[in-house]
C-alpha cells in the first residue's frame, strides 16, 4: 500500500517533497503508529535543524554573485593563459574554468547554465560544432559536484553524519581524477575531428588577465584553504566567499550593483529552500525506511549476490546510474542513503567517504542522460543545440566518468587518502 | 480577487525568504568576526539555523504556489492535452490535501483551543493534556521552541490558501484550455 502511493504519487508528477511528506502519513495510518502523527510537523522541523545545511544557501549565494560580478568571466581568461594554445585550446580552456568554477559553486545545475552561456558562442565563433562545446560544457559541469565545495557533499554529510569539511577533502583527488580524464577525451577527440588550433595570448593580454583573474582566484583559495586548514567551517567559508564575491564584483569589477542584490537573493532562497525542503521532508519520511526494515530488506537481498565490497559499489553504480537517469540527484540521493549507506558500512566495511563520493559522481552523470536529464536540456536551452546532438557528443566524456567511477569504486585511497582514515 | 491575494501573498513570501536568506549571510558573517576577535557569541549559530528554516518554510508555500517543485513529470510531459490537464489538476488536488492535513496535525500540536479553555496556563494545560510543546526551550536564545516553531502552522494555512486558488484554477482550465495554467518556466 505504502509503496503503491509512493510510485503513484511520484510518477504522477507530485512535488517530490510532498510525495515524501505523504508516503510517511500513508505510512503511519496504514501502519496505525498514530502516535507518530503528534510529532509529525514538529520532524519536519527537526529534519532541517542542521548547521552544516547553512553551507547550501551560502553557497548558492557566491556563486550567484560570483556571476553576476563578472567573476566568472575573469577566471575563464585565466585558463586560457594555462591551456589556450593547444591544439583545441578553447575545449581546455572550457575544461579548466569550469575546474575553477566547480571550487565555488556546489551545484552542476547552475553551473552548466552559467558557463554554457560563458562559453559556447566563443567556441562556436573559432570553428567548433555548437553541440561539442555544449557537450564539453556539460561535462565539465559534473566536475561541480565533485570538487569541493559541493551541494550533494553538503548534503550527504549531514546524511551520513560525517564531516562536511573531511568529505569536501575526500573529493579532492577523484575531481582531479575526473578532470585528468576529460582532458585525456579532449586530447583523443581532438585528435580524431582535428578541432582547431588554438592560440597563445599576447604578452599584453596576459598581464591583463592576470591582473584581474588573480584576484578572483582568493574565492577558491577562501573556501578550499579554509577548509583545509581548519580556519573555518565550510559555512563559514561560504560567508566569506560570498563576500568577496560581492566586493570583488562591486568594486573591482564593477559589474555588479547593489539594486541586483534582491534579485540575487531571491533566486538564492527559492533554490536553496527547495533543496532544503527535500530534506525536511525527507525526515519524516525516515520513518517509513526505518520502520519497514527497508535497509535490513535490501541488505538481504544484496548479501544474496555479492560479499565483495567491490562488485557491491559497481552493483549500486549500475543501479544508480538507472535511478539518476529518472529521479534528480539531490532527491536520488536523500532517497538512496539512508537505505544503502548502513549496508555499505556495516556490511561490506566500505568507508562512507568512498561511498559518498561514489554515489554523489554516479547520481549527477544522471543529469547528462535523458530523459530526465536537467543538465542536458540546460545546456540545450542556453545554447540552441538540440539536446540528443549534445549527448551524442557528450559520449566519450561519459565514458570517462564511468573509467573514473569505476577506478574509485575499486581504489578506496583516492577517496580515503587525503583524510588518512 | 482570490488569486489576486495568493499571488500578492507569494510574492511577500518571497520577499521575506530573501531577505531571511541575507539575514543567514550576515549572521555567519559576524559569526566570523566576533571568532576572530576571540569572544565568539553562541547564539548566533543557533539563530542563523531558525532564519535557514523560517526561509525555506516561507519559500515553499510560494514555490508550490508557482507549481516549480522539483517534480519527476516523465509521465506528464507524455500525456496529450485533456489528460494532461486532468493529472496537473489532481497533483494540485494532492498538494491542497496535504496541505489540510498538515493544518490538522498542526492543530492537534498546538492544541489552541485547550489552551484557551485553561486561561493559558500551560502548567494546568500540560496536566490534562499532557502535551509539552510549550515547555521546550530553544538551546540559547532564551525564548520558547514553540515561537519558532510557529512556521509550521504558518506553511500550512499559506499553502492552503494557495493550493485552494490553484485548484480552483485548474478546474476552470478543464473546461476551458484557455483558463489553464501556464507551466512554470524552466528554471535552471
Amino acid at each position: 500500500m505504502t509503496v503503491a502511493v509512493f510510485v503513484l504519487l511520484l510518477l504522477g508528477a507530485v512535488p517530490i517533497a510532498l510525495v515524501l511528506a505523504l508516503t510517511a502519513v500513508v505510512y503511519i495510518q496504514v501502519s496505525g503508529n498514530n502516535v507518530l502523527f503528534e510529532s509529525y510537523p514538529q520532524q519536519l522541523f527537526g529534519a532541517i535543524e542542521s548547521y552544516g545545511l547553512l553551507a547550501i544557501p551560502l553557497f548558492m549565494l557566491a556563486g550567484e554573485l560570483m556571476n553576476e560580478g563578472g567573476v566568472t568571466r575573469r577566471l575563464i581568461d585565466l585558463a586560457r593563459l594555462l591551456v589556450g594554445g593547444f591544439r583545441g585550446g578553447l575545449a581546455y580552456i572550457n575544461l579548466v574554468a569550469n575546474m575553477m568554477m566547480a571550487a565555488i559553486i556546489g551545484s552542476a545545475a547552475s553551473q552548466i547554465a552559467i558557463m554554457s552561456r560563458a562559453m559556447v558562442p566563443a567556441m562556436e565563433r573559432e570553428g567548433y560544432s555548437r553541440s561539442y562545446g555544449a557537450a564539453i560544457t556539460a561535462a565539465g559541469g559534473l566536475l561541480s559536484p565533485i570538487i569541493p565545495p559541493s551541494m550533494l557533499f553538503v548534503l550527504f554529510g549531514v546524511m551520513a553524519q560525517v564531516p562536511i569539511a573531511e568529505m569536501f577533502i575526500a573529493g579532492i583527488l577523484p575531481g582531479l581524477l575526473l578532470g585528468f580524464s576529460f582532458f585525456l577525451a579532449i586530447a583523443v577527440v581532438g585528435l580524431v575531428q582535428q578541432y582547431p588550433k588554438g592560440r597563445w595570448p599576447s604578452r599584453a593580454e596576459a598581464k591583463r588577465s592576470l591582473a584581474m583573474g588573480l584576484p578572483a582566484l582568493a574565492i577558491p583559495l577562501i573556501i578550499i584553504g579554509g577548509i583545509l586548514l581548519g580556519l573555518a567551517t565550510p559555512t563559514e567559508s561560504a560567508a566569506l566567499a560570498s563576500l568577496a564575491a560581492l566586493l570583488l564584483g562591486r568594486f573591482l569589477y564593477g559589474d555588479l550593483r547593489f539594486a541586483m542584490l534582491p534579485t540575487v537573493l531571491k533566486r538564492t532562497a527559492v533554490n536553496a529552500g527547495l533543496v532544503i525542503m527535500l530534506i525536511a521532508a525527507a525526515g519524516v519520511f525516515g520513518w517509513v525506511i526505518i520502520y519497514e526494515r527497508l535497509p535490513q530488506m535490501a541488505a538481504a537481498w544484496i548479501a544474496a549476490l555479492t560479499t565483495d565490497p567491490f562488485l557491491f559499489l559497481l552493483l549500486l553504480i549500475g543501479v544508480l546510474l538507472l535511478v539518476g537517469m529518472i529521479i534528480d540527484g539531490i532527491a536520488a540521493l536523500i532517497l538512496v542513503v539512508p537505505i544503502l549507506l548502513p549496508i555499505a558500512t556495516q556490511q561490506f566495511g566500505i568507508s562512507p567517504y568512498q561511498f559518498g563520493v561514489v554515489v554523489c559522481l554516479t547520481l549527477v552523470l544522471g543529469l547528462l542522460t535523458p530523459p530526465v536529464g536537467a543538465g542536458l536540456y540546460i545546456a540545450s536551452s542556453m545554447t540552441g543545440a538540440p539536446p540528443m546532438r549534445i549527448f551524442r557528443s557528450l559520449l566519450p566524456f561519459l565514458l570517462a566518468s564511468l573509467v573514473t567511477l569505476v577506478l574509485l569504486a575499486w581504489q578506496p585511497w583516492l577517496t580515503t587518502g587525503l583524510i588518512g582514515r | 480577487m482570490l488569486s489576486r491575494l495568493s499571488d500578492r501573498l507569494a510574492r511577500l513570501e518571497e520577499i521575506a525568504a530573501a531577505a531571511l536568506a541575507a539575514a543567514v549571510t550576515l549572521l555567519i558573517l559576524v559569526n566570523v568576526a566576533f571568532r576572530a576577535a576571540g569572544s565568539p557569541l553562541y547564539w548566533i549559530s543557533e539563530l542563523a539555523i531558525y532564519a535557514m528554516i523560517w526561509m525555506t518554510f516561507l519559500i515553499a508555500g510560494a514555490v508550490l504556489k508557482r507549481r516549480q517543485g522539483i517534480a519527476v513529470t516523465l509521465v506528464a510531459d507524455a500525456l496529450p492535452g485533456f489528460a494532461h490537464r486532468l493529472l496537473m489538476a489532481l497533483v494540485d488536488l494532492v498538494v491542497l490535501v496535504f496541505a489540510v492535513l498538515l493544518l490538522w496535525l498542526c492543530w492537534r500540536w498546538y492544541q489552541p483551543l485547550a489552551l484557551a479553555r485553561l486561561d493559558f496556563d500551560v502548567r494546568a494545560f500540560q496536566g490534562e493534556t499532557f502535551n509539552f510543546i510549550y515547555a521546550e526551550n530553544t538551546s540559547t536564545l532564551g525564548i520558547k521552541k514553540f515561537w519558532v516553531w510557529l512556521i509550521v502552522p504558518w506553511f500550512a494555512l499559506s499553502l492552503t490558501f494557495h493550493g485552494l486558488v490553484n485548484l480552483g484554477s485548474a478546474l476552470r482550465g478543464l473546461r476551458d484550455p484557455a483558463e489553464a495554467p501556464r507551466p512554470p518556466e524552466a528554471s535552471p
